[in-house]
């Protein structure tokens, strides 16, 4: 690449379909060098959906969140406190395998709704409040108005949304900004990105192989 | 001793082993005791107290059950019973014993941690209530009410009717208590301590009632009353026997100011039990309203003149209750609460449109009543207005916003923090909590020892038991096994229920779990699945 045509990208009027430049969200790296390298910013996105669709729950959904949040769970000195909230989770998040992964038990926030309407209410009361560094919610049905809602209120903030849903709503259409299918491998985690800011899918394999 | 007869001043009243005084012949024989300080001065004006012990105010927090249960408190390994129910006192267990030994008694033992918070707030409760008998109540902290009761008799038609309606009173209220009367509180307070219930009316016969009591009424120190044991002395009467000079220079002086408080040698002036100030204001609508969202802007009203009634006082509150008056039913009670206390009408506006929004009103609205919960000093965190509160205070009370406007809408049990706990049996490793400004201050991130191999990231609630084909465990399928044993036990003396020897599985459909065999006792050589790595 020359240097003209480097200096014309970093220009402001000039929004490039893949990568950085003006428009990109921040990011948190996933930990996983492999994912990283497919995720248009080089990790996770903050302040937007992130979804994660999967056969059945427990079959490394968490590890493979665990090194990013572990990165925001650490935050800049002298911030104030910042929750890790788990909305309607299948089974009680086990606190000191957490603290093993970095993140302290006094940051956890466990919300149980029932109902899915009072679900995606706290969900958005969650993102709205810029309170929390991360904010994990297991959906098992929500409609296309109720992501937006959600996609809006994600955008306030710098928060790292993951909605859990599982495999077979997958074909119906998201807003979420990326999506990603997860299966179990041999060696850890096969993820199929679905869809991404400026990219087509893509297989990423064994993601949490050593 | 001079400076102790001169404050015994007017108030100082006659001492019933006075020999002057022996007009009921009920003196104990010689000689006279010499820690009594001989009477010069007039008798005061008589007052008789009437001691309310409660002997099992934790036990407030525990449901009623017939199966034993009982409350502990006390850091990490050395937690001790502080109150049992009634099948755990059946089952041989009594207060003061370790958790530990405790649960080898009864191994399916229900236990709950000590809530000060809630004992101070039910004895605050009783006190409002006992002052339908007297304007002198006082608390004595940590589990009893003193009340000044000799004004009250005429109106209450006597002492015997009075002790009948305090006792009916209590009964009903299912709280247990032991109850004292005796001319001073300390004295009333040793008597129910001791379960001895017949009152103690006249100066003269108190001496001769105190007497026999063990030292134990007294709740001094233990060290204290192993000296007293080794000296011989197990009673209030043995020890007012021993020279008042070397009980001086052997103890601390608390103790024979106790000793003469109880006595009536000493003047033992007792704080009055002033309820908190507290907001309360009726609003009557011009219409009935059916629909709850139509109630808001009265509501409003209302929240503005709380607001006004606290910013005066500079006070605030962290509790509102809002009832619903209809005209035929029983009123509706909406409660807000909040982590840190506000004074501010919009942050409670915001809680109560949460609430109200989804409410579907039983019957039509004549008027609103709304109270407060106890006006505390505004703090600096409160201080959104003025920006008094620190850049970070305010940051950590907006962070807490969050939880209550959760709270509101989803309910109390619905949001929980939670903090860890060192014990061995991963099941009991952490605990639920209410999150609070001050629970985190007290439990920091990571206090304890984390365990050296890697844990679940999920952990079931109750272990679920596995499937087996040839001895070998099945989760949908055949499992396969990479990693454990890891043996965990608990020792013998937590009963034999944590004997296991735990291994890492993988189903075919990839899933991690952590599931354990069972080493010894009724499920014995069974699998169960505990964990999912996730």
């Amino acid at each position: 690449m020359n240097r003209s045509l480097e200096a014309l990208l970093a220009g402001a009027d000039v929004w490039r379909a893949r990568g950085g430049g003006p428009g990109a969200t921040a990011c948190q790296p996933s930990g996983w060098p492999r994912l990283d390298a497919e995720l248009p910013g080089g990790g996770w996105p903050l302040g937007t959906l992130i979804e994660l669709l999967l056969p059945e729950p427990g079959i490394g959904e968490l590890s493979l969140l665990l090194p990013a949040l572990r990165a925001l769970a650490v935050g800049p000195p002298g911030q104030a406190r910042r929750w890790f909230a788990w909305v309607a989770p299948p089974h009680a998040p086990y606190p000191p395998a957490l603290a093993q992964g970095g993140i302290a038990a006094d940051r956890l926030l466990l919300i149980s709704a029932v109902r899915m309407e009072d679900r995606l209410w706290a969900l958005e009361q969650t993102l709205q409040s810029g309170h929390c560094a991360a904010v994990l919610a297991w959906l098992d049905r929500a409609d296309d108005r109720w992501l937006r809602r959600l996609k809006l209120a994600a955008e306030s903030g710098q928060t790292l949304t993951v909605l859990f849903r599982p495999r077979h709503q997958q074909a119906g259409g998201s807003p979420a900004s990326l999506r990603l299918a997860l299966e179990p491998a041999a060696a850890g985690l096969d993820l199929m990105v679905l869809k991404r800011r400026g990219g087509g899918p893509v297989r990423v394999h064994d993601v949490l192989g050593a | 001793m001079a400076p102790r007869q001169a404050l015994r001043g007017r108030a100082g009243t006659r001492p019933a082993d006075d020999r002057t005084g022996d007009l009921f012949g009920v003196v104990p024989s010689p000689p006279p005791p010499p820690v009594a300080p001989p009477p010069r001065t007039a008798p005061a004006p008589r007052q008789l107290w009437l001691a309310v012990q409660l002997t099992a105010l934790p036990l407030v927090v525990v449901a009623a059950d017939t199966r034993p249960r009982v409350v502990v408190a006390g850091e990490g390994g050395v937690r001790t019973l502080v109150a049992c129910n009634a099948a755990a006192l059946r089952a041989g267990l009594a207060t003061g014993l370790a958790l530990n030994a405790a649960r080898v008694r009864v191994p399916d033992l229900q236990f709950h941690e000590r809530d000060p918070l809630l004992e101070q707030r039910q004895l605050a409760r009783l006190a409002r209530w006992a002052q339908g008998f007297t304007p002198l109540v006082s608390i004595e902290a940590p589990d009893a009410l003193l009340l000044e009761v000799q004004g009250s008799l005429r109106l209450m038609g006597g002492l015997d009717a009075l002790v009948q309606r305090a006792t009916t009173g209590l009964r009903a209220q299912a709280q247990p208590v032991l109850i004292g009367i005796a001319p001073t509180p300390r004295a009333a307070l040793w008597l129910a301590r001791a379960g001895e219930a017949r009152p103690v009316e006249s100066q003269a016969s108190l001496a001769g009632a105190l007497a026999p009591l063990p030292l134990t009424v007294t709740r001094w120190p233990a060290r204290t009353l192993q000296d007293c044991t080794r000296l011989g002395v197990a009673t209030l009467g043995e020890l007012r026997r021993l020279p008042r000079e070397g009980l001086a220079l052997r103890f601390s002086p608390a103790l024979l100011d106790e000793l003469d408080e109880a006595y009536g040698h000493r003047p033992a002036p007792r704080r009055r039990y002033v309820a908190p100030e507290r907001f309360e204001q009726r609003l009557e609508l011009p219409v009935e309203l059916g629909s709850a969202s139509a109630l808001l802007p009265y509501c409003a009203r209302l929240l503005a003149a709380l607001e006004q009634y606290l910013r005066d006082r500079d006070r605030a509150t962290a509790t509102l209750m809002l009832m619903l008056l209809h005209r035929d039913l029983r009123p509706t009670c909406v409660r807000l609460g909040r982590v840190l206390p506000t004074a501010t009408a919009v942050d409670w506006q915001g809680l109560l449109r949460e609430r109200l929004g989804r409410a579907v009103l039983a019957a039509p609205v004549r008027a609103l009543l709304l109270r407060s919960g106890p006006a505390v000093p505004a703090a600096g965190a409160s201080g959104t207005l003025d920006g008094c509160g620190s850049g970070a205070a305010l940051a950590e009370a907006e962070a807490f916003a969050l939880l209550d406007r959760l709270r509101a809408r989803l309910g109390e049990e619905a949001i929980s923090g939670v903090c860890l706990v060192p014990e061995h049996r991963p099941e009991a490793a952490f605990r639920r909590l209410r999150p609070t400004p001050q629970a985190s201050r007290a439990l920091p991130g990571a206090p304890t020892a984390l365990p050296a191999t890697p844990r679940p990231l999920w952990l079931l609630a109750l272990p679920e038991p596995l499937a087996e084909r040839d001895g070998r465990p099945r989760h949908a399928g055949e499992l396969q096994f990479e990693a454990g044993p890891e043996r965990i036990e608990s020792g013998w003396w937590e009963g034999d229920e944590a004997l296991r020897d735990y291994y890492v599985a993988r189903t075919l459909h990839g899933a991690r779990l952590w599931i354990f065999r069972v080493r010894a006792g009724a499920d014995a050589r069974r699998w169960f699945l505990h964990g999912v790595f996730g």
